[in-house]
């Protein structure tokens, strides 16, 4: 028998909730033709995004190219990643989970922590109990299924909900924190690297048991801070607090543009680069919002991304003031005679416009010029379409006719819009597609 | 000072120095107006109830137009509400979709259609509801 690492059952009691197959599962539940079927996202991307349960049983994973998909299992049902969907069920998620506890902290689109000590009594049942109340009524409200593990720390928490898949329910309290870690590889526990997996098996620790059970001298001597604190949590001793804040809705805009065939030409790339900032600055100037920092990435053939960020020396949304960063920061990841898929850029670190300060070296004069300009051709665009207005760099991008569509890229809730709808804006409600 | 009690200047005597003002001061008590319309609905909050489990669902066929709903017409779908009797439903029978008053006679439940000619569906294996028809939205322009 195995010692306990701790006697303790209930110190805190904290849940890591991860949502099955999230994208996937969201086509399914709105479109009910697709339960039971292999369902993949990411079409537009060319890979995929996420598969559904019936195609990971067939081989299909996060990662895989399209036509690798097809050639797997032809009768996969591939579709456009429709994120405005999958974001309206991320906000329901963790609405549904704030309904439980107002200690949630959405740690991504897909998956959440909660804090649940001390509400055994309010609920009238045990943590595990409380989580699968928590299952049940995503599960009936949403019609998606999420995994859940409950212990006593993050880490923990997060063990315990990889356990079991789809619709887990693992709960670890701290007495038999031990058993789930004897045969778990070191590597699997959150936050540990290849390099630090690598230095632990060096010194014989393979499980995650073995690192729990290493002395404190041992991990002071070897490990940084980061790990000292995994291996207080897999013993059992919280330290990563639950943090509820609700994530910003705009952190950051990004906008893409994958296209076919590959291409090595430097003046479409930059044109197209040009474009998608083009994008993204209009999006940010509709939310008064200006950036902080501007990345930039460009997609090679075989999928490897390379990308670089740009700190801006004051918050802006104008392109005007961009274009030479851009071209900067576009010469430094691009390669002759190398074949691209996509480009794209992401502005972060949005601050509202008006709070934006201005340096002690800002033109201020040049800058309301250039302030004015946009408000006309913001106003142009609203009247004529988007771009009637554009810069020369992205003008390449209008002599390359692009077939947008062509390949069922665009997620049919963009397209079956209802009265008052617009390409812009849509009621912020999903749509049950069935047939009534 | 105005008739009307406000203070129209953006600076004030005041013995001397001149204190800025920030924006227009509104003397006298506050309207019972104004007061009123923080208890006001809007449209989301009259037709939904339960935000995350309210879905829409675009009609198609013309099974109720006989209780106002028409093809073309937006309904908005309640999944968490538990359906009663003579509650719309969105509902699968026997694998197909459908949306129908359910009626609940004893032991016994059925779906029945708006139009008094149509026959009473008896699901023979299975019976699913996705929600209950909580509102129908026409938008005219």
């Amino acid at each position: 028998m195995e010692q306990p690492l701790t006697l303790h059952s209930w110190p805190k009691a904290i849940v890591h909730i991860d949502a099955d197959a999230f994208f996937a599962s969201c086509e399914q539940a709105l479109h009910p033709e697709l339960r039971g079927k292999p369902v993949v996202t990411g079409k537009e991307r060319g890979i995929v995004a996420a598969a559904s349960y019936e195609a990971k049983a067939r081989g299909i994973g996060r990662g895989l190219r399209l036509f690798e998909v097809k050639k797997i299992c032809p009768e996969a049902i591939i579709l456009p990643s429709d994120y405005e969907t999958y974001s309206l069920f991320s906000i329901r998620m963790f609405a549904i989970l704030r309904r439980f506890s107002p200690d949630v902290e959405e740690y991504s689109i897909d998956e959440a922590f909660m804090d649940l000590t001390g509400l055994r009594r309010l609920y009238q049942g045990s943590y595990g109990k409380i989580a699968q109340q928590i299952q049940e009524t995503i599960e009936r409200e949403l019609g998606i299924t999420v995994s859940i593990g409950v212990s006593v720390t993050k880490v923990l928490a997060k063990v315990a909900s990889q356990v079991q898949k789809p619709r887990g329910l693992t709960v670890i309290p701290g007495t038999e924190i031990h058993r789930f870690l004897k045969d778990l590889p070191i590597e699997e526990v959150w936050g540990i690297g290849p390099n630090t997996s690598a230095l632990l098996n060096k010194f014989g620790i393979r499980t995650a048991l073995d690192f729990a059970k290493a002395s404190e001298a041992f991990v002071k001597k070897y490990l940084s801070k980061p790990y000292q604190e995994i291996w207080h949590e897999l013993n059992g001793r919280s330290v990563y607090p639950v943090v509820p804040e609700t994530k910003s809705d705009y952190q950051s805009i990004s906008k893409t543009k994958t296209f076919t065939p590959p291409t090595d030409r430097e003046d479409f790339l930059f044109a197209q680069m040009a474009r998608n900032l083009e994008n993204a600055c209009t999006k940010a100037r509709r939310y008064d919002l200006a950036a902080r920092r501007l990345f930039l990435y460009m997609r090679r053939q075989d999928f490897t991304d390379f990308g670089v960020e740009i700190r801006l020396t004051r918050p802006t949304a104008y392109p005007l003031e961009l274009l030479d960063v851009l071209r900067e920061g576009f010469s430094q990841i691009y390669r002759p005679h190398t074949l691209y898929r996509a480009t794209g850029v992401v502005l972060s670190g949005l601050v509202p416009t008006e709070s934006a300060p201005f340096g002690l070296f800002d033109d201020r004069v040049r800058i309301e010029r250039i302030a004015q300009v946009y408000r006309v051709i913001d106003g142009l665009a609203e009247r004529f379409g988007k771009h009637t207005v554009h810069h020369g760099a992205s003008h390449r991008v209008e002599l390359h006719a692009q077939h947008e569509g062509d390949r069922g890229d665009i997620p049919v809730r963009k397209i079956a819009l209802f009265k008052g709808e617009n390409k812009r804006q849509r009621l912020g409600l999903p749509v049950l597609s069935v047939p009534v | 000072m105005t008739e009307t009690g406000r203070l129209e200047k953006w600076k004030v005597e005041t013995g001397g120095q001149k204190l800025p003002l920030l924006g227009v001061v509104a003397a006298g008590w506050p309207s019972p107006a104004e007061e009123e319309l923080v208890d006001t609905l809007s449209l989301d909050d009259l037709l939904i109830e339960n935000r995350e489990a309210t879905f829409i669902v675009r009609v198609t066929g013309d099974s109720m137009v006989e209780a106002g709903i028409l093809p073309g017409d937006m309904v908005l779908v309640d999944t968490s509400q538990t359906p009663r009797s003579g509650d719309i439903v969105i509902a699968q029978v026997d694998g197909e979709w459908t949306m129908k008053y359910l009626i609940r006679r004893g032991q016994q439940v059925f779906l029945m259609g708006a139009n008094a000619h149509q026959p009473v569906i008896r699901p023979k294996s299975e019976l699913k509801i996705a929600g209950v028809v909580t509102a129908v939205i026409r938008k005219y322009k």
